[in-house]
């Protein structure tokens, strides 16, 4: 199956492999296979990353999440919408039987052996890679009434391969009578084996100015294995000619949009973007995919194109991004050779590069070395690994590329000097927090990663990537600080992790941090009564707390107080201060009064103010009498009514 | 008096027990603990007024005598001091709790002023129910019809089983005037020597 089912976060984020790092979000799309809808797949969220993509579904988001390889992916297609058709991306899988000879495609096989300088982007739109076969179908196609002969379209959703009796047919435009399948069905095939010549003569679409693609331009110089033999229409090369008509083959003036004729459309699917205008929507008129039908067209041979339905914009980015993962192809990096080391240096420099190499990747040394032993030897190494340190800093910065490329060992560099840095200067606990923010850096959520008009999305985003940075259970953030924690250490805590790049505004913290409670995220925010605010894992209510409180309290009657004390601590235990809870807890002082006296609140304590200050108890003295206490004048009222209904009067 | 002393509940050695609490629901069980304590404490010792002020005022002279070894001169400074744990109930809460007290008319200061004054009638019973007792007392020994000194009917020998035997003349005078209000009774004579008829 092209699509699999991911695993998520706490925060209902698809879970990161390694090495893995988010590209681009965009919110609001639906998934298609092949050209139905999945019913339960679209509204969601899509992540693009180096090598996946995901989508995330809005209501049930662990049932119906799903994701593809990049590397599975054949080809993909932009399709920038029309009218009531929102954009699409297609993204359309390696064949799986003949995979000796598709799979080892040029552009694959070359990767490894590429010069460090070309461009990912000429790479990806590289004339060798197999053109788009799947033009949006039948915006062409007609099929003429046998009652009144007007050329009504064929339905756009209408598809040769699935079609059965079943199929909801339109009736003709004109005279109202339905059409037969069988006549719609030839029609459809009629066209489409004569549309796909039209993809070989470029020069045709030329006169048009807006029409062209630059991937259906480059398309002309490979053949299509799938395109049946046709004949190529007449066509002038001028491009001051006139534009023949795909159905009466009339020549039309090239402005024109629809044939003068008789009246088919000109310009069909490539409309440019800017022609349109955008529209929010979540309902789109596509068919849904019928599980039945599925099964029945879904071949094991030519597996189904998955779309990617962009509802709410943010197609191009994506697409964009999208082209730039596939060109870099980050899922070849695990378990690839080293890069190739630069040639500029001479001899001596390059097979002393070549011991360092291994020095940092953690081979053995090369034969050739010249064994030297002793202080002599390990002086040597010293400097052969500083030298090869120079030579990969010098390589990686030389430009973007070359960076990109070698991340991985900038990275990992960057993370030693650090450990070497400042050892022993700070504390431990920021030691660690320094080397993760290195790690940190393909996790976060930036604002240009994220799609979308509005900040919505980057703010939602923000708050998963902040209850993933909570709850995750390396770092420990929450159980470290006792379950619980002010808002102001949170935000310095997270930017800090951030490595002082893209830091969070406080305002753009809080926002995030209130989104929490729409999003069912495990964490949450709240207000003590004196404006605190702090964060806690959802399962922490009040209820918990108390439960905690009351556990530890009821531990102080079995245990004897480190000094006598002139009550009965086997009966009543003993009184905490906020400064004992603080201890107890791991919380903050601020915190363990606040728990304290919302305890308190709820009647489960009692407090004694005394030299020694406020002091918390179990509460003894509301033990249940309160209710069952009446005043004189409840009890005469009590008396009085009963003594009427004896007599019958009520 | 009553020779064995007075057997306090456990709240009494709570140390909570001695501060007000702010929970609304906990401080009117306090509230409610507190005036029973009151009233079981002052129905042993047969205490019907209470001095307030006397707990501020000795408390500069309390722990001389240890606390075991000579039983305290019961009233309110036994009352609202545990010196076990070291605890005092301040004026100001006692002030509080008579209050609660006397809006369930089981307590009354006894000045005229109100907030005043600094003794108060614990009606541990309320003169009603004194009164109540009287008229039963005097039915059960068919005494209607006759005349009896207050002295008598408090300090003689024939009241010596009942319960009003031993009360504080103020609150009989009260107890006797709700009697004379209600037609049971009459009140005659002179300030020292007073008497009562009853119907």
């Amino acid at each position: 199956m092209f699509l699999k089912q991911i695993d998520l976060t706490t925060a209902l984020r698809p879970s990161y492999l390694t090495d893995e790092v988010l590209l681009f979000v965009q919110d609001n799309v639906g998934l298609y296979e092949g050209k139905y809808k999945l019913p339960n797949q679209q509204n969601g969220q899509v992540y693009l990353t180096s090598h996946r993509i995901c989508y995330v579904d809005k209501a049930e988001p662990r049932k119906q999440s799903v994701a593809l390889d990049l590397k599975d992916v054949e080809r993909y297609e932009f399709y920038a919408g029309f009218l009531k058709s929102s954009a699409k991306v297609t993204l359309i899988p390696k064949p799986s039987k003949r995979s000796s000879l598709q799979s080892r495609s040029p552009g694959l096989g070359s990767a490894p052996s590429r010069n460090g300088t070309a461009s990912p982007l000429q790479r990806a739109d590289s004339p060798l890679r197999a053109p788009p076969v799947d033009q949006p179908p039948a915006s062409t196609a007609t099929w003429v009434c046998t009652i009144c002969t007007f050329s009504n379209p064929v339905p756009s959703n209408f598809d040769p391969a699935t079609a059965n009796v079943h199929t909801p047919l339109p009736p003709c435009l004109a005279c109202g009578i339905k059409p037969t399948l069988t006549h719609v069905l030839k029609a459809a095939i009629s066209n489409a084996t004569s549309r796909a010549p039209n993809s070989l003569t470029p020069s045709l679409q030329t006169p048009l100015p807006h029409r062209s693609r630059p991937v259906s331009e480059l398309s002309g110089l490979v053949s299509e294995p799938s395109t049946p033999v046709g004949t190529p229409p007449p066509q002038s090369a001028d491009p001051d000619a006139s534009f023949q008509c795909p159905r009466c083959t009339f020549l039309n003036h090239p402005s024109l949009m629809v044939c003068e004729m008789c009246g088919a459309q000109l310009i069909s699917h490539d409309v440019p973007p800017e022609l349109r205008q955008i529209q929010d929507r979540t309902e789109s008129p596509g068919p849904f995919l019928n599980p039945a039908v599925a099964s029945l067209a879904s071949n094991p041979d030519t597996p189904e194109s998955v779309k990617i339905s962009f509802r709410g914009g943010g197609e191009k980015i994506f697409y964009e991004r999208l082209k730039g993962a596939m060109a870099q192809r980050k899922w070849l990096l695990q378990g690839a050779p080293p890069i190739p080391k630069s040639l500029r240096l001479g001899d001596s420099t390059s097979s002393l590069s070549s011991g360092g190499e291994q020095g940092i990747t953690g081979g053995r040394p090369p034969t050739e070395r010249v064994k030297t032993a002793g202080i002599a030897g390990l002086e040597q190494r010293g400097l052969d690994r500083r030298k090869n340190n120079e030579i990969v800093i010098g390589t990686a910065f030389e430009d973007l590329e070359a960076l990109m490329a070698s991340a991985k060992e900038i990275v990992a560099l960057a993370e030693s000097f650090a450990r070497q840095g400042n050892g022993g200067k700070n504390s431990a606990r920021d030691n660690a927090l320094l080397a993760e923010s290195a790690a940190q850096l393909g996790l976060i959520t930036t604002k240009d990663i994220v799609g979308g008009a509005d900040e919505s999305l980057y703010l939602s985003e923000l708050a998963r990537n902040l209850a993933e940075f909570l709850t995750d259970d390396a770092r420990g953030v929450l159980r470290k600080a006792g379950g619980i924690m002010s808002l102001v250490d949170l935000w310095a805590m997270f930017n800090r992790a951030r490595g002082g790049v893209e830091l969070v505004s406080p305002q753009d913290f809080e926002k995030a941090v209130r989104l929490w409670e729409k999003l069912k995220l495990p964490v949450r925010l709240r207000t003590f009564k004196s404006g605190v605010m702090v964060v806690q894992s959802r399962d922490r209510t009040d209820d918990t707390t108390i439960k905690a409180l009351l556990g530890w309290l009821q531990d102080l009657h079995s245990f004897p107080p480190d000094r006598d004390v002139p009550w009965d601590w086997q009966e009543f235990g003993r009184g905490v201060t906020a400064q004992d809870a603080a201890e107890r807890f791991g919380w903050s002082i601020g915190v363990a009064e606040e728990e304290l006296e919302m305890a308190e609140e709820r009647g489960v304590l009692c407090r004694e103010e005394g030299i020694e200050g406020l002091k918390f108890w179990e509460n003894f003295i509301d033990t249940g009498e309160g209710k069952s206490y009446k005043t004189k004048e409840q009890e005469s009222a009590e008396s009085m009514l009963r003594a009427l209904r004896q007599a019958g009067f009520v | 008096m009553s020779p064995q002393p007075f057997a306090f509940p456990r709240e009494f050695f709570f140390p909570p027990f001695f501060t007000r609490q702010t929970n609304l629901t906990t401080h009117h069980a306090q509230l409610i603990k507190w005036s029973s304590l009151i009233l079981s404490y002052c129905r042993h010792h047969r205490i019907y007024k209470l001095s307030l002020s006397l707990s501020p005022s000795s408390s500069s002279t309390p722990d001389q005598s240890s606390p075991d070894a000579a039983q305290p001169q019961p009233g309110a400074d036994e009352l609202f001091h545990n010196p076990r744990i070291d605890k005092r109930l301040s004026l100001a809460d006692i002030k509080e709790t008579i209050d609660f007290m006397r809006k369930d008319g089981r307590a009354e200061y006894v000045a005229p002023g109100g907030a005043g004054g600094d003794v108060v009638w614990i009606y541990w019973r309320s003169p009603e129910e004194w009164a109540g007792l009287i008229e039963e007392w005097v039915d059960g020994t068919g005494q209607k019809g006759t005349v009896l000194t207050l002295y008598e009917l408090t300090e003689g020998d024939a009241t010596r089983g009942a319960e009003f035997h031993g009360l504080d003349p103020d609150l009989l005078q009260k107890a006797l005037g709700i009697l004379v209000k209600r037609g049971k009774a009459q009140i005659f004579g002179q300030e020292d020597s007073q008497g009562v008829k009853f119907f």
